[in-house]
């Protein structure tokens, strides 16, 4: 049974909107890297790329109240993002370097 | 089933974002349910011309010829070709200069179109077009503040909208089946309103989900590209960027002169050849040179978007295909995904009948944030009432004022900006730049006089003001039909009447919720804002100018 759910509404809101962002940005990176034809595929992708983010982004942020707290919030988005990016950056550095 | 405390707290969540993009996405999507209009009123706005028909399509390559030969910029800029006959369009062919200009400072375009005078010499003049239609869109686009500031403000303004949407479908969801479309409507008005509120949000979802997806992402392309160029591909995305613009890119002129196919021949080569692209212009970079190509920008039959990037160039000597790649039908999957994308904020898709419905679910969004401030308002007074009747606080006679100056001046201020194309025409130097001025006249002297007056009184004024203004659209119209002397005109084409009609519908709207507010105020609930009762009753007026209005 989950306990109660505190407001923590600055703690949550800015990790929604902080660690939202880099979500949506390491997410669509993934994307660009790994989606079909690779990071030289056309230029359409990276205009494409803006909605996908604006779609990770809006989402993060929306559904981040439902952490129990603000702490945890950062916490969990936080992971997500540290492992995200440490994707993104293998890819771009090591794998497709 | 959905927790108590969580539907709680997203009822906060949806209030507050609610709140603070309230008033700017009232804006946002008032002015953008008329840029669904954008040509309609574009042509509407345009004085009379000479005309595209002036000048027969099989005349065309010799005013071509003369314009190439008379202006060499106008070759190396590209000649435009308009082959639709719009009121917007001055003449056949229009084309832009540079303005004199000191070396390496921005400079602006002069707009110049051509002619054929009866004796067949060239008559070529620089004129500059309405705006009226871009500036109603850049509104739409940025609320009124200048770039590039105006569109990273909407674009968390987008962000926070798509919050509020989310949030509000979860705050709803546990009543969604037991009261959907249901609207009771009765003596309980605030309940009749939540009713409207709930049912007009949630049927419009799908529409309001692309909207606030594509609005972020529109708003904040410049900041998210670099974002993207330095996280993700770490430069790459210039290059990609190049070769992205190279099938745009005309070919270089050669220097050898070269005969040009006629523009009815080239049509029939480009409809041979891509048989569902419907041209709408076309543009002759090089004309006369043997390498001289011809951009046919247009929509494709059968695929969502517009021609704003897509189209096809072909060569105005042969009138073979250059290329296509920029065609709906020939651009990677993912360009015509971001293309679909963008054809879903802007309702370009299945013709008139989503046009209209964009228009609609336009205004209907305007009136969902409206309307949202409102019960927010309401919702404050019953929580502080307990019991007796109580004064309304401070922030809900603000927010009250505000909600009513913002969104009501915004719509009294593009309908006055549109009267004042015809009227002002001919009559001021820079029209464009008085366009600006009146519309934030109107909408920051609305602002003032929801403050100095109060929501309820201002309300009624400023949706008489809105009446008016609307109403003058087409009242103009039928002035510059019986009077021509001044100077004024009045285009035939069903898409200016159109116009004409449209406003005239809004304005008997405006008039009828003017009625229906004033009602209200004198009759409603005495502890509401929406009551000019109590404050007469218990402060003496300091609005001398309002009681005079009562």
């Amino acid at each position: 049974m989950a306990g109660d759910i505190r407001p923590d509404w600055w703690g949550k809101a800015s990790a929604g909107v902080i660690l939202g962002f880099g979500l949506a940005l390491s997410l669509v990176g993934l994307y660009a890297y790994l989606g079909p034809g690779g990071i030289d595929a056309p230029g359409g992708r990276y205009s494409l790329m803006r909605y996908l983010e604006a779609f990770v982004w809006i989402s993060v942020f929306s559904f981040c109240f439902l952490f129990r707290s603000g702490r945890s919030a950062w916490a969990w988005l936080g992971a997500a993002n540290l492992i995200a990016f440490a994707a993104l950056f293998a890819c771009r550095f090591v794998f497709f370097a | 089933m959905i927790r108590a405390d969580i539907v709680r707290l997203y009822k906060t969540v949806h209030t507050w974002t609610g709140i603070t993009c309230g008033f700017s996405l009232f804006i946002a999507f008032y002015a953008g349910a008329l840029t669904m209009f954008q040509e309609p009123i574009a042509r509407w706005a345009s004085p009379p011309s000479v005309g595209v028909a002036a000048v027969s399509l099989d005349n065309a390559p010799r005013l071509l010829e003369l314009v190439a030969a008379a202006h060499p910029q106008a070759r190396a800029e590209g000649i435009k070709l308009h082959l639709r006959g719009h009121e917007n369009e001055p003449a056949r062919v229009t084309w832009e200069e540079d303005e004199p200009h000191e070396p390496g400072q921005p400079h602006g375009h002069v707009h110049w179109w051509g002619t054929l005078n009866p004796d067949g010499k060239l008559l070529a003049k620089p004129e500059e077009p309405s705006e009226l239609a871009e500036f109603i869109n850049d509104i739409h686009m940025r609320v009124g503040i200048p770039r590039p500031w105006g569109s990273y403000f909407m674009g968390v303004i987008s962000l926070l909208y798509g919050v509020a949407l989310i949030a509000g479908v979860i705050t709803l969801l546990p009543s969604l089946v037991k009261d959907f479309l249901e609207l009771r409507v009765g003596k309980n008005l605030k309940r009749m309103w939540l009713d409207a509120h709930n049912v007009v949000g949630i049927t419009a979802l799908p529409f309001h989900i692309a909207i606030a997806i594509t609005a972020t992402a529109l708003s904040l392309s410049s900041p998210l590209w670099s974002a993207q160029e330095r996280v993700i591909f770490g430069g790459k995305q210039a290059i990609l960027d190049d070769q992205e613009n190279e099938p745009r890119r005309a070919p270089k002129p050669i220097g050898e002169a070269g005969v040009m196919m006629p523009p009815v021949q080239l049509l029939q080569k480009l409809k041979e050849q891509v048989p569902d692209l419907e041209p709408r212009f076309l543009v002759f970079k090089n004309f006369g040179d043997k390498a001289a190509s011809v951009r046919v920008p247009g929509r494709e039959r059968g695929y969502v978007g517009d021609y704003h990037l897509g189209g096809v160039m072909l060569s105005a000597v042969t009138g073979e295909l250059l290329n296509d790649l920029t065609r709906p039908a020939r651009q990677d999957p993912d360009r015509r995904a971001a293309e679909t994308f963008y054809g879903l904020h802007a309702g370009h898709y299945e013709g008139a009948t989503v046009t209209w419905a964009y228009f609609l679910l336009g205004l209907s969004g305007a009136w969902l944030f409206y309307s949202g401030n409102l019960l927010w308002i309401e919702t404050r007074r019953k929580t502080a009432r307990k019991g007796g009747e109580v004064e309304q606080s401070r922030s809900t006679r603000l927010l009250g004022s505000a909600t009513v100056g913002v969104c009501l001046g915004c719509v009294a201020g593009i309908s006055l900006t549109i009267v004042a194309a015809k009227w002002l025409h001919g009559r001021v130097d820079d029209l464009n730049h008085w366009h600006e001025l009146i519309y934030y006249a109107v909408f920051l002297g609305s602002i003032a006089w929801a403050f100095a007056s109060g929501a309820a009184r201002s309300a009624v004024h400023l949706l008489w003001l809105c009446a008016a203004a609307t109403v003058a659209i087409p009242l103009t119209t039928l002035t510059a039909l019986l009077f021509p002397t001044l100077g004024m005109w009045a285009h035939g084409s069903i898409a200016t009447i159109g116009v004409d009609v449209v406003a005239f519908v809004g304005a008997l709207c405006f008039a009828w919720m003017a009625v229906a507010t004033r009602r209200r105020i004198t009759t409603g609930p005495a502890d509401s804002i929406w009551s000019v009762r109590k404050a007469d009753a218990a402060t003496p007026p300091r609005e001398p100018a309002a009681v005079a209005a009562e």
